[in-house]
């Protein structure tokens, strides 16, 4: 059969006509094996297939689909953006796995505080081609709390010497560049004082990568050590000392677009799970008022996050402060708890395990995966102990301890 | 976009009003009597019009719909008002679904203006036999009915399901009032014996089972607003006293044990808002709008009652003491858990419901 060409871009100013046109696009593009492949492959051969899934998405404009036309994406309207992230929620496509920091943090970073030479350097890598970037943010002892890091970058001239140790950094493994924070002021008044932004080219002499291995028996995370790394002053991210509020805005910047994904990915697979247990836990009374239970705080969620999509979309300047630190609260333990109740429903069965499926986020329907990888909502991103601190303190004004 | 500007105006009017008339002093020594309900308060919120506020504007009354009737049970919780609101609520949406013109007209005024109140039984109480028009039977645990003027029976006539509205001053009718722990609601066991209706009483829906979803959903979405209300106001109340109750030298609101569970009690509440205000926001025919009811009920009332509990504990010895507020919002949230179908109904019902989708 001939395959059509789809314009779903062209479909902007039609909201049903452009959410058709991505289903159709996906019911004839999506690979329907896509789980079993991405499952059995890792490394070099995994972002081969990404690439390809990439690739695809390229060919209707949308690699990059939450871009503004300015950083050279294809500028959807916020609620254009929202669809093409249910769509493919909905349909299961996978998410491009380790592009998350490419096409998330590295541009949102470079467009409000990199310099235009940084801009035109880096961006085609991500646009065009196949950079993946990481993150060295966290240290052994500055996890939660992030400004305490204590990597060093001394400046040298036309230099800084970059010494010390990064952990979490996700996908560091396969990366080409890093977004490393270190301290270029140890004598700062704040902790968060003389922390400075930089691009950190993972080919540089110096940085040993090294896997962890994670509890799900992934290993996505790594460690990097830097030993005398030299980095060139143009790869400093807007002014030495300024890194903390450069790392605001990188944090800041998915805009809700990610967890939305995440958690529509999840209301997917949720109802899948009650429709396949018809003749097993479904039939049990008690697995079925829970997973009846659960239902509501899924919809508790699910609504949150839209009312924040929406606000942001009327407004980003307006949107509550508040919100996301309430989601992040809600959706982590209700992921966890979730997940644990389909091993208690499912028994031995649930037990077995298998490598995780690259691209499902926590949909993967593994169900120890899923469980044991739950605890990437409730630990990573600001422990859901530090969002607790920020809601009393913060929002309900009670005093530190 | 105007509508919600103006549903935040108007549930601000409905607490600003609440926090006046019926601050927490007052719901403090309410508790200690033994009314049916606040015959004061209610004839000044008849007269502001919130008895009218879901009655639609072509039978006289202001027609704001569910949103609005959610925001007015939430305000009703949020202060422990003892008001027998949520029999008019009904009464009005039923009469306006299946009541005759001339039924209309009899009955729709007095309720929109508050001069009757009416009282319904719980889903599943006694059905009576209404054929022959005359009553006789126990209807047992009535929400409200101690306080009502009107009351509505379920009942069969000719094999089918109708509803019979009938005065409490009606010759057999006779209503006992059983305590409540929640002395700002009251409970009462209705008998009737050899009571005469007619025609006029008789409230005949085409389809019963439409009729009885649609008071559920509306009775759902009232009670988990109610809840969310009382809920909110309960923590906001021990919030304050965690800001000035000292000891060991500083003020129990900067222990982080005590800090990290009003956190997530806050977090739970911001949660629980969204199910009741999509609830309220769906049309009665909209695909999931009985679903959606249900769900905001066992959820919210759930969530509520586990904040309540907590905030007496909060509070430590005094939160036992009738002297402080905190225990009138425990009571109003277990009872509000227990009111039309407890948790374990609905979730049965929420089940049945995923799996046909």
């Amino acid at each position: 059969m001939m395959s059509r060409t789809f314009d779903i871009l062209g479909k902007v100013g039609d909201e049903q006509a452009f959410r058709q046109e991505i289903r159709d696009w996906l019911a004839e593009k999506l690979p329907k094996n896509w789980r079993q492949k991405w499952q059995n492959v890792r490394d070099e051969a995994l972002k081969a297939e990404v690439v390809k899934w990439l690739e695809t998405r390229r060919e209707v404009g949308l690699g990059a689909a939450h871009w503004p036309k300015e950083w050279g994406g294809p500028g959807l309207p916020f609620a254009y953006q929202i669809i093409v992230f249910e769509e493919l929620s909905k349909a299961d496509a996978p998410e491009l796995d380790m592009f998350g920091i490419s096409l998330f943090h590295t541009p949102a970073t470079l467009f409000e505080h990199g310099s235009q030479a940084q801009k035109d350097k880096y961006l085609k890598g991500i646009t065009e081609g196949t950079d993946i970037w990481c993150q060295g943010f966290s240290e052994p002892g500055a996890g939660s709390d992030l400004a305490s890091l204590r990597t060093s970058a001394r400046f040298e001239g036309d230099h800084y010497v970059v010494n010390g140790q990064k952990i979490w950094s996700s996908g560091a493994a396969h990366a080409d560049y890093c977004l490393l924070l270190a301290r270029t002021d140890p004598n700062g008044k704040r902790k968060h004082d003389g922390i400075s932004y930089f691009i950190m080219d993972m080919k540089s002499p110096g940085i040993d990568v090294r896997p962890i291995h994670q509890i799900t028996g992934e290993s996505h995370f790594a460690e990097m050590f830097m030993d005398d790394v030299k980095i060139p002053i143009e790869n400093l991210i807007g002014a030495e000392g300024n890194g903390w509020n450069i790392a605001q805005s990188t944090l800041s910047t998915e805009r809700g677009l990610l967890i939305f994904g995440e958690v529509e990915r999840l209301a997917r697979s949720f109802e899948l799970d009650g429709r396949d247990a018809r003749d097993s836990w479904m039939g049990d009374v008690q697995f079925r008022r829970e997973y009846a239970a659960l239902y509501g705080e899924l919809q508790s969620v699910r609504l949150m996050i839209r009312k924040l999509l929406k606000e942001l979309e009327a407004n980003p300047e307006k949107a509550s402060p508040t919100l996301p630190t309430y989601i992040k609260l809600i959706w982590g333990p209700f992921l966890q708890r979730y997940t644990e109740f389909l091993l208690r429903a499912e028994g031995l069965e649930a037990q077995k395990w298998q490598p995780a499926i690259p691209g499902t986020t926590h949909s993967s329907r593994l169900r120890i995966n899923d469980f044991l990888n739950s605890y990437g909502w409730t630990i990573a991103g600001g422990s859901n102990e530090i969002m607790r601190n920020i809601i009393s303190e913060r929002i309900l004004g009670l005093p530190k301890g | 976009m105007s509508e919600e500007v103006d549903l935040e105006v108007l549930a601000e009017s409905f607490n600003e009003f609440l926090i006046a008339e019926w601050p927490r002093e007052k719901a403090v020594a309410y508790a200690r009597r033994n009314e049916a309900y606040s015959a004061d308060l209610w004839s000044q919120v008849a007269a502001l019009g919130w008895t009218a506020l879901n009655a639609s504007e072509a039978q006289g009354g202001l027609g704001m719909g569910t949103p609005a009737t959610a925001a007015l049970h939430e305000a009703l919780g949020a202060a422990a008002s003892p008001l027998p609101m949520l029999g008019n609520t009904l009464a009005i949406a039923l009469i306006e679904a299946i009541g005759t013109d001339v039924q209309k007209a009899a009955m729709l005024p007095a309720l929109i203006d508050g001069s009757e109140r009416a009282c319904f039984p719980e889903p599943g109480a006694a059905t009576l036999n209404a054929d022959g028009l005359v009553l006789n039977g126990v209807v047992t645990d009535v929400l409200d009915a101690p306080a009502a003027t009107l009351i509505f029976l379920r009942a069969t006539q000719a094999g089918k399901t109708v509803w019979i509205a009938l005065p409490t001053t009606a010759k057999g009718i006779e209503i006992t009032a059983t305590p409540l722990a929640d002395t700002s609601r009251s409970l009462g066991t209705i008998v009737l014996k050899d009571v005469s209706a007619d025609a006029s009483n008789v409230l005949a829906p085409t389809n019963a089972q439409t009729a009885d979803d649609e008071l559920m959903r509306l009775a759902a979405i009232a009670i988990a607003a109610d809840a969310l209300g009382g809920g909110n106001a309960v923590l906001a109340v021990t919030i304050e006293y965690m800001k000035v109750r000292e000891q060991f030298g500083r003020v129990i609101g900067s222990f982080q044990g005590l800090k990290h569970r009003v956190a997530d009690h806050k977090a739970a509440l911001e949660a629980a808002r969204e199910l009741v205000e999509h609830a309220a926001s769906l049309d009665a025919d909209a695909p999931d709008a009985l679903l959606a009811a249900l769900t905001a009920k066992q959820h919210v009332t759930r969530v509520t009652a586990e904040v309540a509990r907590d905030c007496i504990q909060l509070h430590g010895g005094v939160g036992f003491t009738s002297e402080y507020v905190p225990h009138i919002y425990l009571k109003r949230a277990k009872l509000n858990e227990a009111l039309f179908g407890t948790r374990s109904v609905l979730l049965d019902r929420i089940a049945d419901m995923l799996e046909a989708k």
